[in-house]
């Protein structure tokens, strides 16, 4: 889905009218080592981003104790529903500022929805069940991607702006979870050595 | 080790000092071993206390978790903490702090933000635990308000961590009594931290540790050993354990002190008792180590007594006990005394018996004396003293030998005791008894004794086939009357004895006081005599010989006179004897060779002079050396010197003394044998020796006109003399007959009044100058 959020993202960019230059972010640990699955945003100077459109339908489902997927960009605006195909009932629930809510004891094949219409990272939790955990970061602009494999984003066609470059990461060891650096218009590549935290053990980051 | 005189003291010192060194070594040892012990022990005790200790912290600690845990699990307490909700934050915290029965609970954001119940802990403080949160710690010490405490932390978790729950428990005195409690031993428990640059201690049973406690504690964390450090005051034996701690450069110490003097109060005891039962056994071998030096001492110091006793004369014998060597040595020493005591006895045989004839000798005659006198003395009786001697026991000595002589003594030795029977007998020495007879009321017994003794040793014996009818002379002194002593009773004896011997011999004779005044004028003779050489009292008077043949004066006898100061001229038989018995002779004599020859020297050469030899002077005096001198000295021909000899010369020393003759005969000088025919008259001398003259005795020439036996012996005499070549002189020619009878036999030549009387020297002279020679020749 976030796939496809992004394909989306670049269709959009290559129709833009603006000068468009490709833009590489590279996150590394402390150790070197490439870090994936965090959230890299880039947001242009003066406003000039290109907002994020809600589009489409988010689900996070809960199955098998656990969150699925266990991290979703979504733009701001966009709905998430939270399916529970799992034989208990879940009490999910966000203390996060961009979202602060609580599905309190849904039962199996019940869904909940709930509209994200702020920006920034909701960390979900089930009171149930300390082990499920799983995050939505909501966004404005368009040129949000997570890291792949090689801890790699590309942005085909950022502007030729300056401008800064956020990275989140759930286990992201600074205040706030994130850490950003200001990147030159000329800049075509930014890195980023980050210090993590261990992921809780029960917490599976292999699927999403 | 020389400061002991008892042998005793000295090998209780030496073996008490060797049993105490060994002692103290040994004891030293317990009590370096139950110091370790006791130290080990406490340091057991520490270290289990320690691990107690260990248990109990996390005990606490999981109690704190727990709780902490428990809250930040809390979904209202998480919804608080998400939300900033302070007041709900605050009251859970103090809710769930009052439970825990804690001071100290607050509460840190991921985003460092700290909701604290505790004024006492700062914001500031409580943030910068952050790091340590973040890092993962969720439990240790820390110093926080200036205080050591337990802090435990639980994360919030919602679902993202977003902060954690902090429980701090004070380390206090309440904290730690209970830890006291728990232990075995009686020891005092406190918490050190060092943070923010000093350390810092929790107000425990422990206070006012100051800079250099801490240090050591420091130096021996963590350390298996106890260590010994100042503890409030008292000395303890302390042991350090590291305790977490929160943060990176924190240190906290868990400190277990035990009192020393608590700590090691048992082994002091055990050391006391060690110490006690020590000085029990040194006594006991000083005292074992003196009881066995006695043993070994008792007997050596009896024996010591004893061999003083011994020394003083006493005879002792030592107790002999077992079979030891010290035994041995008593049997020894008791052996030893025994033969000192025989040889005591032995020793005063000797000195008191004569070894020949096994009588007492002279000093226990001496003794025996004594006795009886102070016996007469006591009961006013008489004793009488035999003095006895063997007539001619000199004779018998001399001709058959010494053993003959002693077999002689020994069998009159028998006999006198044998006839003196109940009488104490004694050999004084020599051929000399004495016999002493206690006399009762008849004083007959004496001649009795005196007899029977006499009649006893006459008894014919045989002596190396030579049978012998010994004759004994006995002096008999009696006292107190004869003597009032000793030396006086002996010495009258010995002048009875002699007088016995005047007498006669073969008999007995009382000592008179005659005896003693003839002995005393004998003395005054002797010390005149002695002194009559020096002050040249002695003169010689020349009597002529005439010879028969030539008609003329052929020689001078030189004959010794005496011209005594008070008694005028004293006769040769006077003095002569004694002057032999003195030995007054030999320098006598040798004065009269000497004038003598002198004299002679002076007169025509044809005329010789002839002098008297004793038979003492042959033997003790140097005669040939005498004769010589007087030969040089005076420059006189040997042949003009005519040497009158009497037989008595042969009764000692035969051989010596034929030797001696030859020896004068080879100087040339002539030798006469004066009184020839009275005596033994031995004509074995005549064959020994080459005469040159013989005199013949003037007892014959007395008797020559009178008894026709005299004529016969006179006539066989000067044939006799002619036969052998021996010229012959007749003695004591006093009348014309005489002389006409002596020249028909063929006397060679005559000497006597009928010629001329013996005249001095300076007579001699002037007949020589007057008559030259021819007085007798007118009187023939």
């Amino acid at each position: 889905m976030v796939r496809r959020f992004i394909l989306t993202a670049a269709a959009l960019g290559l129709a833009a009218p603006l000068v468009a230059a490709p833009l590489t972010v590279r996150v590394v640990d402390s150790s070197g080592r490439p870090v994936r699955d965090a959230v890299v945003t880039l947001y242009p100077a003066g406003g000039a981003a290109r907002s994020a459109h809600a589009a489409g339908r988010y689900v996070i489902s809960q199955q098998n104790m656990q969150f699925h997927p266990f991290l979703t960009i979504v733009p701001v605006g966009s709905d998430v529903s939270f399916p529970n195909y799992d034989n208990t009932k879940h009490h999910v629930y966000s203390f996060s500022p961009a979202k602060k809510f609580e599905l309190k004891l849904f039962a199996k094949d019940q869904s909940r929805t709930v509209h994200f219409d702020k920006t920034g990272v909701v960390a979900l939790g089930c009171n149930i069940h300390d082990q499920m955990s799983a995050f939505i970061v909501v966004t404005d602009s368009a040129w949000t991607a997570r890291t792949n494999g090689q801890g790699i984003v590309t942005f085909a066609d950022a502007p030729n702006a300056p401008g800064r470059v956020v990275v989140w990461q759930p286990y992201l060891r600074a205040p706030g979870g994130e850490v950003q650096q200001a990147v030159a218009a000329t800049q075509r590549s930014a890195s980023f050595q980050v210090r993590l935290r261990p992921p809780p053990s029960s917490m599976a980051m292999t699927d999403y | 080790m020389r400061p002991f005189r008892s042998l005793s003291a000295r090998l209780t010192v030496q073996f008490a000092l060797l049993f105490a060194v060994a002692m103290l070594a040994v004891s030293a040892a317990l009590s370096s071993v139950i110091s370790g012990a006791a130290s080990r022990e406490v340091q057991g005790q520490l270290q289990s206390s320690g691990a107690v200790y260990d248990r109990l912290w996390q005990q606490r600690a999981q109690e704190l978790q727990n709780a902490a845990q428990l809250l930040a699990h809390d979904f209202g307490f998480r919804a608080a903490v998400a939300s900033g909700d302070q007041a709900t934050m605050q009251s859970a915290l103090g809710n769930a702090a009052a439970r825990l029965r804690l001071r100290s609970a607050f509460i840190v954001t991921a985003d460092g933000k700290v909701s604290t119940i505790d004024p006492a802990v700062s914001s500031a403080e409580a943030a910068s635990l952050w790091d340590p949160l973040d890092d993962g710690r969720l439990s240790g010490v820390s110093v926080l308000a200036g205080r050591p405490r337990q802090l435990v932390a639980a994360p919030i978790m919602a679902p993202t961590l977003i902060g954690w729950v902090v429980f701090a428990s004070d380390l206090d005195q309440r904290e730690m009594r209970g830890l006291e409690r728990l232990s075995a031993i009686p020891l005092h428990a406190a918490v050190i931290a060092y943070g923010k640059g000093r350390w810092a201690e929790a107000s425990g049973s422990m206070s006012a540790l100051d800079k250099g406690a801490y240090d050591l504690a420091q130096a021996h964390v963590g350390r298996p050993a106890a260590f010994e450090m100042e503890v409030g005051g008292t000395r303890s034996i302390t042991l350090a354990k590291p305790l977490p701690t929160f943060s990176g450069g924190e240190h906290a110490i868990l400190l277990l002190a035990y009192p020393k003097a608590q700590a090691l109060s048992d082994a002091r005891k055990l050391q006391l008792a060690l110490a006690a039962v020590t000085l029990l056994g040194l006594l006991l071998v000083a005292y074992a180590t003196w009881k066995a030096a006695g043993r070994i001492t008792q007997p050596l110091a009896r024996l010591d007594e004893a061999a003083g006793r011994l020394a003083s004369g006493e005879h002792v014998q030592v107790r002999v006990r077992g079979e030891d060597e010290l035994a041995r040595l008593a049997a020894s020493f008791n052996e030893m005394v025994g033969k000192i005591a025989e040889r005591e006895q032995r020793i005063t045989q000797l000195a008191f018996n004569d070894v020949l004839t096994g009588l007492p000798n002279r000093t226990m005659f001496q003794q025996q004396l004594d006795h009886a006198f102070r016996a007469a003395e006591g009961n006013g009786g008489l004793f009488a003293l035999h003095c006895l001697d063997l007539d001619q026991f000199k004779v018998i000595n001399d001709t058959l030998g010494h053993p003959a002589g002693d077999a002689l003594l020994i069998e009159a030795g028998r006999r006198v005791q044998h006839a003196a029977r109940g009488h104490f007998v004694a050999r004084l020495g020599g051929d000399e008894f004495v016999v002493l007879q206690v006399v009762g009321d008849d004083r007959n017994a004496i001649d009795r004794l005196a007899r029977e003794i006499l009649e006893t040793m006459a008894q014919p014996l045989t002596i190396d086939g030579n049978e012998f009818a010994p004759s004994t002379s006995i002096g008999i002194a009696i006292a107190p009357q004869d003597g009032e002593d000793g030396g006086t009773l002996l010495r009258n004896a010995d002048l009875a004895l002699y007088r016995a011997k005047e007498a006669g011999r073969g008999t007995f004779a009382f000592f008179e006081e005659s005896l003693n005044e003839r002995a005393q004028q004998r003395r005054q003779l002797e010390s005149d005599l002695r002194l009559a050489l020096e002050r040249g009292e002695f003169e010689l008077f020349y009597q002529p010989l005439f010879d028969l043949e030539q008609n003329c004066i052929c020689s001078f006898e030189a004959l010794l006179r005496w011209r005594h100061p008070q008694r005028g001229l004293v006769g040769p038989v006077e003095f002569i004897p004694v002057a032999e018995d003195t030995g007054l002779i030999v320098p006598i004599g040798a004065w009269a060779l000497r004038e003598a020859c002198a004299r002679a020297a002076c007169w025509p050469d044809n005329i010789r002079v002839a002098v008297n030899v004793s038979a003492v002077q042959f033997h003790r005096g140097a005669l040939h050396e005498t004769i010589l001198r007087a030969l040089a000295d005076s420059g006189l021909e040997p042949n003009r010197l005519e040497v009158e000899i009497t037989e008595s010369i042969f009764l000692e020393g035969g051989e010596t003394t034929l030797r001696l003759l030859h020896a004068l005969r080879t100087l040339g000088v002539r030798i006469a044998l004066d009184d020839f025919g009275t005596g033994y008259s031995s004509l074995s001398y005549l064959q020994s020796f080459p005469f040159d003259k013989l005199k013949i005795d003037r007892s014959f020439i007395q008797n020559l006109l009178t008894r026709n036996g005299a004529t016969a012996i006179v006539r066989a005499i000067t044939e006799l003399a002619h036969a052998l070549g021996i010229e012959t002189t007749a003695e004591g020619v006093e009348e014309t007959a005489q002389l006409m009878e002596l020249r028909a036999h063929g006397c060679s030549s005559v000497q006597g009044f009928l010629f001329a009387e013996p005249m001095t020297a300076g007579d001699v002279d002037k007949l020589f100058r007057e008559d030259g020679g021819t007085l007798i020749q007118n009187v023939a």
